[in-house]
């Protein structure tokens, strides 16, 4: 047995960095667990031996932590960039391996043991110092090295000019994560020369590199790369954030990489001054523990969750922010004890039961669209807050309010398995979304007006005439992003006239500037939030906006330079009798 | 020193400040948008606070004004300035010299079906200030057909965040309660409600003209928002709204509502302020230089502003400034 060792003074700054990093990432992998609320924790297990979410996080693991496949989909040179660094990275980690165990003997020398096991540790990494490989592997090798190197230049081209690779607005960093970056872009040249000249300074400025890379990785954005795989397990586990700092939400803060997609996407950057309100810098708050700014930021939000649409890593931003409101105490003092007294009108029956919603009482005109349409339509209807109702219960959510909002959601829930029916209709999407996530109403099918009525119209219950006004369509982000409704209403539109593009449409609509979430804008930047997403409807020169919103319906109406209407105003207007 | 000075408007305040300024030997030339000078106050019938037919008042002041150069159905389209004043081009192509603008282009009314919750243009019965106006001046209107039960609900478009606009429309609150008794005069039977926030009587004779609305004419004020307004079965319009006094909610049922819509910034002259570098204040409506000693001037020189273009105003107001703009143009180009 030879226990003799293959060595070199210098890769002992990399088994320093590597020793410190793995150490780091252990103990944050047990810290998040431990902090996970017990059900979470059950849930996080059984969903790593679940075949479904098993299978899902392969999948993810490898087309989001290597391949970069939704980066790719939006912007394919940041796409490549990405993953050319990624998968070019893990490849020579895997090939060095490979390489590894092929080679048996080291240099003809036979190393066993805990030797071996330390000789493991740094030896592909600096394996060209040591041994000479076979051809195939050193193609293979270098075929990834630069690889990677090709991708460190477009982030080079990126930092330099990030309009060129398509990007308006970067993420600002502060000296940590410049000095990390810097560190990054060279581990990588210094190896190629090392490995090409055998100079022994760049060995050791590509070792001390990843010194550096490994020791500042948890104290920066970048390490978003070893939380990230942790991140998509919890989040196929189904577990939603309980705690703005800890636990679940304690992965995503670690796992969002600072890109900056957001800040283009998010509609209140249209002021450049609030571009600092954006997710990105909500997630470095929260990591810095800055608890005030975070919650700053947490209360002006829109909750319009355009960022969570875009975000590469798919962060949940929005829920970490309701949960960041959460958990400060607002001086809000409501009395409900008004609940108790309140009774049905509405007889036991199982006719449709249409919720109208305290937004849609103050746009009558929906009411009574809704009204004419069911008639039309030959529908047998209850309307269940035709003389006043209770709130669904969502701005008492929105301020973190639990408690509260859930009297009224147990009240409403009530009314509603009193009068029998199993079809709701509502014309408000913000009850929409909280009828859908937050109340059980097993048994009762659950509608949005728009897919209601697209219904009616499939089935030909309301016959509807065609006319030629083009008409174009805004996503309400609570329909839209929240549950994917974007056919049923534009199909409803292209039976009753013509329906035009808006520049930027479903997943990317932007937000009306009315959003019930945000709890400081002001109203000049609500304005200007506004303009800019009429602007973009009227991108195709339509002659009215048409929404599905009471809500935008009031939004747009003071900004839009043509009618705005609610789809189910538009569809009365076309009932054929 | 008969030099051009350019009023664009022709309302109260166009009015008076070119007979002022004819007066001073200058020569005021007043382009007006609309087919008539008169502006808004030539729709109303009768004016606060002592029913003065509104009339008698536009009649004298198109008296005083008939030898100025006037120009109607006509909007300033363009206007560049250099050393020698203002060059303004009109909408009929003809160019205008001017050593000073007086911009008098007034208010508009507040669209009533931005405040859907009200049901203007949804319910049948439910009508603004200015169409009651109407309906004084010309006996007809299809909504009022001798009528039971009416309500007035103040503040509509003024002091609401809502509809962004959180200013006091000023005169909205004497309008109704004026409104009221004449409608009492129309229909002595009737039932009649205001609904206000707090009642603002600001000027001479105007608290009478509340005690005159209770006592001689049984108006009954309610303090309190109305929330929402919808239809029976019958036409008849249903409106909540809370007794805050009593503080109870309430629900009624009635004939006619009217609405007592805000005055607003009028927006048509946007564009001609822009290239003359007018501001507009935080409630939209112009930026005068100052609230106590500018307020007819504006940050640029030359360019003077009167009238209900830069906060609501009544009529005595408006014609104040119109006096006193007069002076201060005066001032400017004897001092040039
Ligand atoms: C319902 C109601 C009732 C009222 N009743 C009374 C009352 O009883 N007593 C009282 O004291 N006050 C009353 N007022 C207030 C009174 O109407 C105003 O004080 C007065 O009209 C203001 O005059 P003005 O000339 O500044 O504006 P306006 O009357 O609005 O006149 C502006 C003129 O400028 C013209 N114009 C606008 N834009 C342009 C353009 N771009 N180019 C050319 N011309 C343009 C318009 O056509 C108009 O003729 C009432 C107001 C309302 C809303
Ligand atoms: S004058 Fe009266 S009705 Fe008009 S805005 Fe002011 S308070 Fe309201």
């Amino acid at each position: 047995m030879n226990s003799q060792i293959i060595f070199h003074p210098f890769v002992l700054p990399f088994v320093l960095g590597m020793a410190f990093v793995l150490t780091y990432c252990v103990v944050g992998l047990i810290r998040v667990i431990a902090q996970l609320p017990k059900d979470d924790r059950k849930k996080f297990w059984r969903s790593l031996v679940t075949p479904k979410t098993a299978w899902a996080n392969i999948r993810d693991l490898f087309g989001d932590c290597l391949f970069h496949v939704k980066i790719w989909k939006r912007n394919p040179v940041l796409g490549y960039m990405h993953s050319a660094i990624a998968f070019g990275w893990f490849m020579i980690i895997v090939i060095g391996h490979i390489m590894l165990f092929t080679l048996k003997p080291l240099q003809g020398v036979e190393v066993e043991g805990m030797a071996r096991t330390f000789t493991n540790f740094y030896y592909p990494i600096f394996y060209k110092f040591f041994a000479t490989e076979t051809p195939v592997f050193a193609f293979l090798m270098d075929f990834f090295l630069l690889m990677i190197i090709s991708g460190i230049l477009i982030a080079v081209v990126k930092k330099i000019h990030s309009k060129i690779v398509g990007v308006k607005r970067v993420t600002k960093f502060g000296f940590a994560d410049n000095m990390i970056r810097f560190a990054l872009w060279t581990i990588f040249p210094f190896r190629l020369i090392a490995e090409k000249t055998n100079i022994m300074a760049f060995w050791w400025l590509y070792s001390i590199d990843l010194l550096i890379f490994m020791c500042m990785l948890p104290f920066t954005r970048y390490m978003h790369i070893p939380t990230e795989a942790l991140f998509i397990l919890l989040r196929h586990a189904g577990i939603k954030p309980s705690d703005p700092r800890k636990g679940y939400a304690l992965a995503q803060i670690y796992s969002c990489p600072s890109c900056g997609l957001c800040i283009d996407a998010c509609p209140m950057s249209v002021n450049d001054k609030n571009s600092g309100n954006t997710s990105a810098y909500f997630m470095k708050k929260l990591r810095n523990g800055d608890k005030e700014e975070a919650q700053r930021i947490a209360e002006t939000c829109m909750q319009c969750g355009k960022c969570v649409e875009v975000c590469p890593v798919s962060i949940e931003s929005c829920d970490i922010k309701m949960s960041q409101r959460a958990a400060v105490p607002y001086e809000i003092h409501s009395d409900h004890s008004y609940l108790d007294v309140i009774s049905t009108e509405a007889e036991k029956s199982s006719k449709v039961l249409y919720f109208a919603g305290c937004m849609t009482q103050l746009t009558p005109k929906i009411m009574r669209a809704m009204k004419k349409i069911m008639t039309a339509a030959g529908e047998e209807y209850q309307f269940l807050d035709e003389n006043g109702g209770i709130c669904c219960g969502r701005p008492m959510l929105l301020s973190g309010k639990t408690a509260e909002a859930q009297a009224m959601i147990e009240k409403n829930t009530e009314l509603i398995k009193q009068s029998g029916t199993t079809k709701l209709v509502l014309s408000c999407p913000i009850c929409y979304k909280v009828f859908k996530e937050e109340y059980h109403l097993e048994g009762i099918e659950i509608q949005h007006h728009t897919q209601y009525i697209d219904e009616l119209v499939k089935s030909g219950k309301l016959k509807v005439n065609k006319n030629d006004v083009n008409y174009v369509y805004h996503d309400p982000c609570e329909l839209g992003r929240a549950f994917g409704v974007y056919d049923e209403p534009r199909e409803v539109l292209e039976n009753v006239g013509n329906l035009c593009k808006a520049k930027s449409e479903k997943e990317l609509s932007i937000c009306c500037g009315g959003s019930l979430g945000s709890f400081n804008l002001t109203q000049k930047e609500r304005d200007e939030i506004t303009e800019n997403s009429v602007n973009d409807l009227m991108f195709n020169n339509p002659d009215e906006i048409v929404t599905a919103c009471p809500l935008c319906l009031k939004t747009f109406a003071r900004k839009s330079p043509v009618k705005v209407k609610d789809i189910a105003e538009v569809v009365e207007s076309q009932i054929i009798n | 020193m008969k030099e051009n000075i350019l009023i664009i408007g022709g309302g109260a305040a166009g009015m008076e400040a070119a007979t002022q300024l004819q007066k001073m030997g200058l020569t005021p030339i007043i382009v007006e948008k609309s087919e008539q000078l008169g502006g808004h106050v030539a729709q109303w019938d009768r004016l606060f606070p002592a029913f003065h037919p509104a009339k008698d008042v536009v009649e004298k002041m198109l008296n005083q004004v008939k030898d100025v150069k006037t120009y109607l159905n006509t909007e300033v389209t363009d206007i560049q300035r250099d050393d020698n004043g203002f060059h303004a081009t009109l909408s009929n192509n003809e160019k205008i010299d001017a050593k000073a603008v007086i911009l008098a282009t007034g208010f508009d009314i507040f669209k009533a079906e931005r405040k859907q919750e009200y049901g203007y243009g949804i319910y049948n019965n439910v009508m603004t200030s200015v169409e009651l106006e109407k309906f004084f001046r010309t006996g007809h209107d299809a909504r009022i057909n001798n009528p039971k039960k009416i309500g007035f609900v103040h503040c509509v478009g003024a002091r609401d965040v809502k509809v962004c606009n959180t200013y006091c429309s000023k005169v909205c609150c004497t309008t109704a309660l004026k409104q009221a008794c004449e409608i009492k005069e129309v229909f002595p039977d009737a039932e009649v409600y205001t609904f206000y926030m707090d009642l603002r009587m600001f000027g001479p004779g105007y608290e009478d003209l509340y005690l005159k609305t209770q006592k001689d004419f049984d108006v009954k004020c309610v303090r309190g928002r109305v929330c929402e307004v919808s239809e029976d079965m019958d036409g008849k319009l249903v409106i909540k709204a809370e007794d805050t006094l009593f503080g109870k909610p309430l629900k009624m049922t009635l004939d006619v509502l009217v609405l007592m819509c805000a005055m607003e910034k009028n927006k048509s002259i946007d564009a001609i302020q822009q290239k003359l570098g007018v501001a507009n204040n935080t409630d939209g409506f112009m930026q005068n230089q100052d609230m106590y000693l500018g307020m007819n001037t504006t940050a640029q020189d030359g360019v003077f502003v009167a009238g209900a273009c830069t906060a609501p105003k009544s009529l005595p107001d408006t014609i104040g400034e119109a006096r006193s703009v007069a002076t201060q143009v005066f001032n400017y180009i004897n001092n040039k």
